[in-house]
């Protein structure tokens, strides 16, 4: 199985969503990291056959998915980042549905959905309408409509948004088992999201592919070295007017102190006495994505 | 797929409530479309069954055609009736007394006010009471004179051709005469109250079947959606499927259990009587049994009504939006009726071919809408089956295709 992009493009009147993106993804998990905006959902909007794109084209073991149409759809599935169901409907009938225009047999479609319900572990939810079901519980019955069809590519859009901590890796552990023997691009802007499971990194900017390759990869080619330093309280700020930061740390004893830890990104120590660090894919994400990568004074 | 789609549809609350909704205006229809009122003896009025069955009886004696003779003996027991002090009198229960007297041949009464009017858009109440035996012969002659009188006039200039005002005097020498004279209540009641039963369901299912392209964007369930295998081709039709199917299925067990009830209630006679021989259809230039009138009626109802539903699913799949496609149907029936009111004769030959007459068949039935086709005079009701149901047809793939290719 290959799914190949080539210099895929999609422009909305001035607006380049998606530029000139290329690659190509074998089995395993791909995790597409972006910012909100960086043009994720659409790359793979344009995956999904959802939307046209301006120039390029995406090829399914090498002929053109929009050539391949209801073919390529059969292989597909996805679970988009706004996760619409039908509220009045049970999980049950949900997913019968579901499977009825993804062309499954009405047999296979119940064996499909009943190992499905449980595998995602709403066995005790079956009868519940959707509606009824909690946040975490619709992204399971989400990804559970998309495996529904035994998709060789499996598209996760933002996945985890809006998970507790408990849900999200319970999530993440789902993906990973349910990543053998198919393709699973799972976009998301939560670092953690994809750090332990993904076989390659996509880190996706204003539209273009930044960088890519595997953890360990993208980790060793950050071009920028990683520091910790302990600062007084006061001089926060002017770090932060200076470097990119990836952490501050103040903890009790420190605070009666009045010192802080900063993690920050530079090429030189920002301090004599600064430490430097292993990097990880958070600093990676707060190097290409910065201030916008994290909440406030760019912690992930 | 289509099932599931027609549990979409229903397992909303709007679904059911608007089901429940027209059930209850369907027995309040019912309630309406069966009364009926029988003057006893006494000058009191009844209504219920029992009403139903005197009725029928007074009407019975009179049953047979509608011949010189019957018609001698209606104006001779018409003048009879009105010489006793009973229907002298200035007291409005006597008068209630004299025309119990009358009910078993007060359509016969109301037939001859038509028939001897002093011109063919007149109405008399009173001219049968003017009547004597020997008039009897010109009753159905009158009916063609009148029109002939009427089609000469200058009023009548731009509305018909020569062709068409042809076709009319061709349609009234045609009518098979004498009329059956029976008890047809039940019938005429059926089909005063069929526009608003068809309305109501038209409307109410038009409702229903509005969301079912656009509830896919409302829910935001159309990236599944469009994503699937089927997504962009039967999953679509499966769609247009659901919507035909409901708006069939519910628009028939509506106007059968209308049809059954009423006729039960009032009985099925009279069926096979020309709509003629009601007052309410002397005029009509169809030469048609009652029956056949109810089956155009309800025949049309359904072909307007699919094209309604299906332009109300056309709007859902274009824009998006069940508000617009919900009032796709509400302006075809509504606008009409606001520029009905004006007197132009080009007005009034499209207004004539407006989809909203498809609903109220019966009642156009009675319009002189007349339409000259290559030489060939028709009537509205032909081209409005054939226009309407044609654009029904043409709505499938147009829906099919707007829908299949959303982004």
């Amino acid at each position: 199985m290959e799914l190949k992009i080539v210099g895929l493009t999609k422009n909305y009147q001035d607006i380049v969503a998606v530029n000139d993106f290329s690659y190509t993804m074998t089995n395993g998990v791909y995790g597409l990291l972006g910012v909100n905006g960086a043009g994720k959902t659409t790359l793979m909007r344009m995956l999904c056959t959802l939307i046209q794109p301006t120039r390029g084209e995406v090829l399914w073991n090498g002929q053109n998915i929009s050539a391949l149409g209801g073919e390529y759809r059969k292989a597909l599935g996805y679970l988009p980042q706004d996760f619409g169901y039908y509220p009045d409907f049970t999980l049950w009938d949900y997913l019968m549905y579901i499977a009825s225009i993804k062309g499954l047999r009405n047999t296979v479609a119940k064996k499909r959905a009943q190992l499905l319900i449980e595998q995602v572990g709403l066995k005790e939810e079956r009868n519940k309408k959707m509606k009824k079901l909690s946040g975490g519980m619709k992204r399971r019955a989400g990804i559970a409509q998309a495996m529904l069809g035994d998709p060789k590519l499996l598209i996760l859009d933002e996945p985890t948004a809006g998970l507790d901590p408990n849900e999200r890796i319970r999530f993440r552990n789902l993906i990973s088992e349910l990543a053998q023997e198919r393709i699973v691009l799972l976009s998301t802007h939560i670092v953690s999201d994809v750090e332990y499971i993904a076989k390659e990194i996509l880190l996706m900017q204003k539209g273009k592919l930044a960088m890519s390759g595997t953890v360990n990869e993208i980790i060793e080619n950050l071009p920028i070295k990683v520091w910790s330093i302990e600062v007084p309280k006061k001089e926060i700020s002017s770090y932060f007017n200076l470097y990119k930061i990836a952490n501050v740390r103040t903890e009790s004893d420190m605070v009666s102190g009045g010192k802080a830890k900063l993690r920050i990104l530079s090429a030189k120590p920002p301090a004599e006495d600064a430490v430097l660090e292993t990097a990880v894919m958070e600093d990676v994400f707060l190097y290409y994505f910065g201030e916008t990568a994290g909440e406030q004074y760019g912690q992930i | 797929m289509v099932r599931y789609e027609i549990k979409k549809v229903f397992s909303k609350k709007g679904g059911k409530t608007a089901i429940l909704a027209l059930l209850l205006l369907l027995a309040v229809t019912c309630f309406f479309a069966t009364d009926v009122v029988y003057v006893n003896e006494k000058g009191i009025e009844e209504t219920g069954y029992a009403a139903v069955s005197k009725l029928r009886h007074e009407i019975n004696e009179w049953e047979g055609y509608l011949d010189e003779d019957k018609l001698r003996q209606a104006i001779e027991e018409n003048i009879r009736i009105e010489q006793t002090p009973e229907a002298q009198s200035k007291d409005w229960h006597m008068n209630n007394i004299a025309y119990s007297w009358k009910q078993g041949f007060s359509r016969i009464r109301d037939l001859l006010n038509y028939s001897f009017a002093s011109g063919f858009r007149e109405y008399d109440y009173y001219r049968a009471d003017s009547l004597k035996p020997e008039d009897a012969p010109r009753f159905y002659e009158n009916r063609i004179r009148l029109l002939k009188e009427w089609l000469e006039k200058d009023e009548t200039k731009y509305m018909f051709s020569e062709a068409e005002k042809a076709y009319l005097i061709k349609q009234y020498e045609e009518l098979e005469t004498p009329f059956y004279y029976d008890y047809m209540e039940g019938f005429v009641n059926l089909l005063e109250y069929s526009p608003t039963i068809i309305m109501i369901t038209v409307l109410i299912i038009g409702y229903v079947v509005a969301g079912i392209f656009a509830n896919e964007f409302i829910y935001k369930a159309d990236p599944v959606f469009f994503s699937s295998y089927y997504g962009r081709n039967k999953a679509v039709a499966a769609k247009i499927k659901a919507g035909f199917n409901i708006y069939t299925i519910i628009y028939w067990i509506i106007l059968l259990l209308y049809s059954t009830i009423v006729l039960m209630y009032l009985g099925t006679d009279g069926w096979n009587s020309p709509i003629q021989a009601d007052m309410s259809g002397w005029k009509c230039f169809y030469n048609i049994k009652m029956w056949q009138a109810y089956l155009l009626t309800v025949s049309g109802g359904y072909v307007g009504g699919l094209f309604m539903c299906f332009l109300a699913m056309y709007v859902s799949a274009r824009t998006r939006s069940s508000v617009l496609a919900v009032m796709a149907p509400f302006v075809l029936i509504f606008i009409p009726s606001f520029i009905s009111n004006i007197d132009s004769p080009v007005i009034n030959k499209i207004l004539g071919l407006l989809p909203d007459r498809l609903l109220q068949v019966n009642e156009q039935l009675k319009y002189f809408d007349l339409y000259q086709l290559g030489g060939h005079v028709t009537g509205a009701v032909p081209i409005l089956f054939i226009v309407y149901g044609t654009a029904a047809l043409l709505l499938v793939p147009a829906m099919y295709i707007a829908y299949r290719k959303k982004q």
